[in-house]
């Protein structure tokens, strides 16, 4: 028998193979063109755009207090990180601090839009590798937060609570003994979602060693938020530049060094523990006082004029999130420009998933956590 | 020695240098090799007649940030993905939405937007009354068309 030599053939023999937009393991919208060799990954070609409605331009004919709710449909799983990152940037231009009560409550409800959002990925992961259990167990335990939300805005997912200058309404003692009781019974709940991922010997398989990335090479691909904390370094916005009240709060940073998918599944439950803790803290800190700052009330809200240039960032529960606003002294933003976490941890794909086995790319790519609201904006 | 036009303080304590464009790679490529290794983000901003870039420098072991800016009358601007990846496509979207050419870039196409798309939707000038559609020919490649009788 004639072996062929494979150097010389791969290159006519690579098989184009389309997954996408609309497929179970992409999470949304992601298209991959596939160049395959055998069911070794040559090259992957992620395209993207299914999903852009041109947040930015929307946020520029609108005025500042209404562009908040195009955020909210960005990561619509974890809405409250991404209002927060455009009030960071809003209120540091139209100089409307929010006071020391709104940014307890603020605190509050990221970590917990955390939680939801690192709930939804853990499932979706799940499902990825073929594991429908987890699905359900995570997704009961993502209800008690969504309804928390519904209590205190009315809404499960896109809340719209932060506004311009504190919250849109304040929180009361029910509230609050709700989000204590959720803190007590979900550590519980998260062990036994977690035992039922690291107990099975075929999820481990199917991760460990898998999808390695280096430092290096996620830094200079821009990567951040658990994908770069699971390859070794340690940055976290909320202690590297703290804002709201990050700073009065003890809390750590997990890190792991085995730069592999399991990696990264390790650090984003871990974030999960953290956030709790970071919840249980901030709830019984809460101060009395003034929820909004009245400078931005209602009748005056659309009023409000802004110049200058602000670049503000946050950690949202997939990394770094910056929102970039230009005011001209307008009621209008002039330029809006955000920077999409999940956008940057995107474009390394090619790098993670390059010779490896095509059932390997979805358990890599599930790892990313990609939304697409987010992603094309 | 790269000449440095305009060093300011933003209002929210960055540091801002404005250079030439000529200068810009230059400048970066000093940058990144006192350690700023992180680019955060490139913006297009559209100042009607001319178009100004800014680069958001980020220093993950120091944590340093530093803004770099520079402007374009002719859309065209010089590529630095030779010295990030990430910007890569972050010009391809600085392409897509605001026109910006960057010389030197390998894969200069659309990132979100079809490749037929007509104008860039962030330019002030851009035409929002006309409509086009999205449309998908048989090789799986989109296209933008005015007719409303061919997208879906």
């Amino acid at each position: 028998m004639v072996v062929p030599d494979t150097a010389q053939d791969t290159s006519k023999d690579w098989v184009e193979l389309n997954i996408g937009p609309q497929h179970p393991s992409t999470h949304g919208v992601l298209r991959l063109k596939v160049k395959l060799d055998g069911e070794i990954v040559k090259d992957v070609e992620p395209i993207i755009g299914y999903l852009h409605r041109n947040a930015e331009k929307l946020c520029e004919m609108d005025y500042y207090c209404d562009a908040l709710v195009y955020f909210d449909r960005m990561d619509y799983v974890g809405a409250m990180n991404m209002e927060l990152g455009y009030l960071e940037a809003a209120e540091k231009l139209l100089g409307i601090p929010p006071p020391e009560r709104a940014q307890w409550i603020r605190v509050v409800m990221a970590e917990l839009s955390r939680i939801a959002s690192h709930l939804v990925w853990a499932g979706a992961f799940g499902l990825d590798l073929g594991m429908l259990t987890p699905f359900f167990y995570c997704f009961i335990e993502r209800e008690k937060v969504l309804r928390i939300f519904t209590a205190v805005s009315g809404s499960r997912q896109q809340t719209n609570y932060m506004s311009i200058g504190g919250v849109y309404q304040d929180i009361d003692d029910q509230i609050i003994y709700d989000i204590e009781q959720f803190t007590e019974e979900f550590p519980k709940k998260l062990e036994e979602i977690f035992n039922t991922f690291v107990k099975n010997d075929i999820f481990i398989s199917r991760n460990k060693g898998i999808g390695i990335l280096e430092p290096e090479v996620a830094i200079q691909y821009g990567v951040t938020g658990p994908m770069l904390r699971a390859s070794g370094i340690e940055y976290d916005v909320r202690k590297a530049e703290p804002y709201l009240v990050y700073d009065k709060i003890n809390f750590d940073i997990p890190v792991s060094y085995k730069k592999d998918n399991l990696a990264r599944f390790l650090v984003r439950f871990e974030e999960m523990r953290q956030s709790v803790k970071i919840i249980k803290q901030a709830i019984k800190k809460i101060p009395d006082g003034p929820y909004f700052n009245p400078k931005a009330k209602k009748s005056l809200m659309i009023r409000l004029r802004g110049e200058g240039e602000v670049y503000a960032r946050t950690e949202s529960s997939k990394g770094e999130f910056g929102v970039y606003l230009v005011g001209d002294g307008g009621v209008k933003p002039y330029r809006v420009h955000v920077r999409s976490p999940a956008l940057k941890n995107l474009s390394v794909l090619p790098v993670l998933a390059k010779d490896v086995m095509i059932a390997d790319l979805f358990a890599i790519s599930g790892t990313i956590d990609l939304v697409f609201g987010e992603v094309d904006r | 020695m790269i000449e440095i036009l305009e060093e300011t303080k933003g209002k929210d304590g960055r540091r801002n240098i404005r250079v030439a464009k000529e200068n810009l790679v230059a400048l970066i490529a000093e940058l990144k090799s006192q350690g700023y290794d992180h680019l955060s983000l490139i913006t297009g901003i559209d100042k009607k007649d001319k178009l100004e870039v800014v680069y958001h420098l980020h220093n993950v072991k120091e944590n340093q940030y530093i803004v770099v800016r520079t402007e374009t009358s002719d859309e065209r601007v010089p590529s630095i993905s030779s010295l990030y990846p990430s910007a890569n496509w972050e010009e391809r979207e600085q392409y897509d939405m605001l026109g910006l050419v960057f010389e030197g870039h390998p894969n200069m196409k659309r990132l979100f937007l079809p490749e037929s798309w007509v104008g860039h939707p962030l330019r002030k000038n851009y035409d929002l009354s006309k409509v086009q559609y999205v449309n998908m020919d048989e090789d799986g490649n989109d296209y933008a068309t005015f007719d409303p009788g061919d997208g879906w």
